[in-house]
């Protein structure tokens, strides 16, 4: 099945939840829109244009876009890790403190994503760490959380 | 005398020496973001919006906005040097500006880069001046109709610009819309679709969606493939360009300057659309059409002119309407607002030193960057050779932190991921992310207009109708939208690319 075909697909499952996500808020009458009025106007949109895409994609020859997958041919794992590591940054910001987590997220992406020398690794997140801390923490008092050890 | 009067004071405003540092910083900021590949204005803005919640408010929307004219300059410099565009709005610049590097002459073109923008720049500031006032005494005869209907019609003019086919950039407004939906109903005062998460009752943050979806998604891109950069090794010289070559360039410029102007003055159009427009314009008048894209001046000339008047010309709806016409002015109106100003057409009267702070600070801009630009040209193209694993990873880090200080919440660090990763399938399944954007800012606006006109109305929509200013613009975005179903005009629409 083609790219658009199955995008379009979820994007109607989408609309649909979000347009009955928004019937728990009052929609109200035309004369007074109510809280829900547009959240449920604008999933119905969103629905529509997805079925459009539906019904465009599965008209056109080539059933709307490639059917190659879109992971094929490109190192996706590294644009996962990136995103994992990301992740996990806002969840042990709160526990490991602002320095300790920004020099370990540095730290990993250097060695893991495009693997450069361990003494660059260890210095360069050293350095950059130790810079956004002056810079954001003493300079600008950005206020990053404090970890356990309390820097 | 009261133009005489205002501007006046606006100079003196941009003169003083923290107003001027700040533009300082701004301009040479956005020079750096358009020379950096996969760090876009919008991407440079988010991350330093909350930096700039402890300076002044003219300082905040003077340094942003330098940031933005800014990466206009800078992004040719990359296209020229790299084949890589450092910004959407430079990618057609690319097709000559290469050329001529690879021919040697990469130094006319990026001088040429330079004075055009300079020119192009001045030129639409001076519009500014002249047209942002007079929009504004216009736009105090709108009610809540007519500003509907003129939201509209710039989410319909950016979703008839994308690329694609319209009803993905439909999709991603309603989308858009929705999710500004998100949080306290000012009306009923109800919490809507907050999952009972306390900081989402604010709504969801402009910042770190712009954020993950222009600047996580653009490095997840980036890294899954291997970016390599062949910089064209060659001595840069001849920065100011020979006569003929001014001869050849001067039409373009002050052509591009036209269409830029005009096309940044469109909610939802701005600087790519000016920069393809100048270019197929130029092409179409030149007696030598087929020396475009084997290294033409004028194809470097009229684009880079055109996507800097395109900037200073999306300073008029947002400053005179409060409408922002692209992401990065929809930052600048998020900013405003945060610093307790309401955009709109009483911006002028209630806070010139705003307006014309900024105007001004943006002509002592121009001549910043003419300045800096040509001497420092040796500097960005070291720049250029920082290797891409050594610098995304910096990137993230300031979309990390510029995503926590907004509120010190992991939330938002968590939505800007989450986009990211929405943002990574958008592009590779070509959805435009900028209609949603749009309609993530325009949301409330739109909202509390619909529900104002409806009230008025008491339900009927033909109110939209009944008013001569409402209905003609609803009727030019109908056209719009209509457009492509014409058989004529299938294939037609150009396509320009996901960016603000």
């Amino acid at each position: 099945m083609s790219q658009d075909r199955v995008s379009s697909g979820i994007w109607l499952l989408v609309s649909g939840t979000l347009a009955l996500a928004s019937l728990q808020y009052n929609l109200g009458t035309l004369s007074s829109p109510g809280s829900g009025f547009l959240p449920f106007l604008s999933a119905l949109a969103m629905g529509a244009f997805s079925l459009a895409g539906f019904i465009h994609a599965s008209v056109r020859k080539n059933g709307g876009g490639e059917g190659v997958p879109i992971l094929k041919g490109v190192r996706w794992e590294k644009a996962f890790i990136v995103l994992a590591s990301l992740f996990l940054y806002g969840w042990l910001l709160g526990v490991l403190g602002f320095v300790l987590c920004t020099f370990l997220f540095l730290a990993f992406l250097l060695r893991a994503v495009a693997p450069q020398k361990w003494a660059w690794v260890v210095g360069g997140s050293f350095l950059i760490t130790a810079a956004s801390y002056l810079v954001f923490e003493v300079l600008l008092k950005a206020q990053m959380p404090k970890g356990v050890w309390g820097f | 005398m009261d133009f005489l009067h205002s501007a006046a004071m606006g100079f003196e405003l941009a003169f003083q020496p923290m107003n001027f540092l700040f533009c300082f910083i701004g301009v040479l900021l956005g020079t750096l973001v358009g020379v950096l590949p996969g760090l876009g204005p919008v991407a440079a803005m988010s991350l330093l919006l909350p930096v700039t919640f402890n300076i002044p408010p003219i300082a905040a929307i003077i340094v942003l906005s330098g940031i933005y004219y800014g990466s206009m300059y800078g992004g040719s410099t990359t296209s020229i040097l790299v084949n890589i565009p450092g910004e959407a709005a430079s990618v057609i610049t690319c097709l000559d500006g290469y050329q001529m590097a690879r021919q040697g002459r990469a130094g006319p073109a990026l001088g040429i880069a330079a004075f055009g923008s300079f020119i192009a720049g001045t030129l639409s500031i001076l519009g500014l001046m002249f047209l942002g006032p007079f929009l504004a005494a216009g736009a105090l005869k709108f009610g809540p109709p007519e500003y509907f209907s003129v939201m509209i019609l710039g989410m319909t003019v950016l979703t008839f610009l994308s690329s694609g086919p319209m009803w993905k950039a439909l999709l991603m407004a309603a989308f858009g819309l929705f999710l500004s939906t998100i949080g306290m109903d000012n009306v009923s005062g109800t919490a809507r679709l907050s999952m009972n998460i306390e900081e989402l009752i604010d709504g969801i943050g402009l910042v770190p969606v712009v954020m993950g979806l222009f600047g996580i998604s653009e490095v997840m891109l980036n890294v899954e493939s291997s970016l390599k950069r062949s910089i064209v090794e060659t001595k840069i010289t001849h920065l100011l360009p020979n006569l003929k070559e001014w001869g050849a360039s001067l039409g373009p410029i002050l052509r591009g300057t036209g269409i830029g102007f005009f096309l940044g003055i469109l909610p939802g159009a701005g600087a790519i659309i000016s920069s393809f427009a100048s270019y197929a314009v130029e092409k179409k008048l030149s007696r030598h059409p087929e020396k475009f894209g084997t290294g033409a001046i004028e194809g470097v000339a009229g684009p880079e002119s055109a996507n800097n008047a395109a900037s200073g010309g999306a300073f008029i709806p947002l400053l005179s309407l409060g409408i922002p016409s692209n992401a990065v002015t929809a930052l600048l109106l998020g900013a405003l607002i945060i610093h307790g100003i309401q955009p709109g057409p009483l911006l002028i009267s209630k806070h010139p030193e705003i307006f014309w702070g900024t105007v001004a600070s943006m002509y002592l801009g121009n001549i910043l960057l003419l300045v800096l630009n040509l001497p420092l040209i040796g500097i960005w193209v070291k720049v250029l050779k920082v290797p891409y694993p050594v610098l995304f990873p910096l990137i993230l880090l300031f979309c990390l932190i510029g995503a926590y200080s907004l509120n010190s919440s992991i939330i938002d660090i968590t939505i800007m991921n989450l986009f990211g990763l929405l943002g990574y399938f958008f592009r590779k399944l070509r959805y435009e992310a900028a209609p949603l954007v749009l309609a993530l800012v325009l949301g409330p606006m739109m909202e509390n207009s619909l529900r104002q006109s409806l009230l008025l109305s008491a339900g009927s929509p033909l109110i939209f109708l009944n008013r001569p200013i409402s209905a003609v613009i609803l009727i030019v975005a109908v056209l719009l939208l209509a457009f492509p179903l014409m058989p004529w005009f299938r294939g037609k629409r150009p396509a320009f690319g996901d960016s603000p």
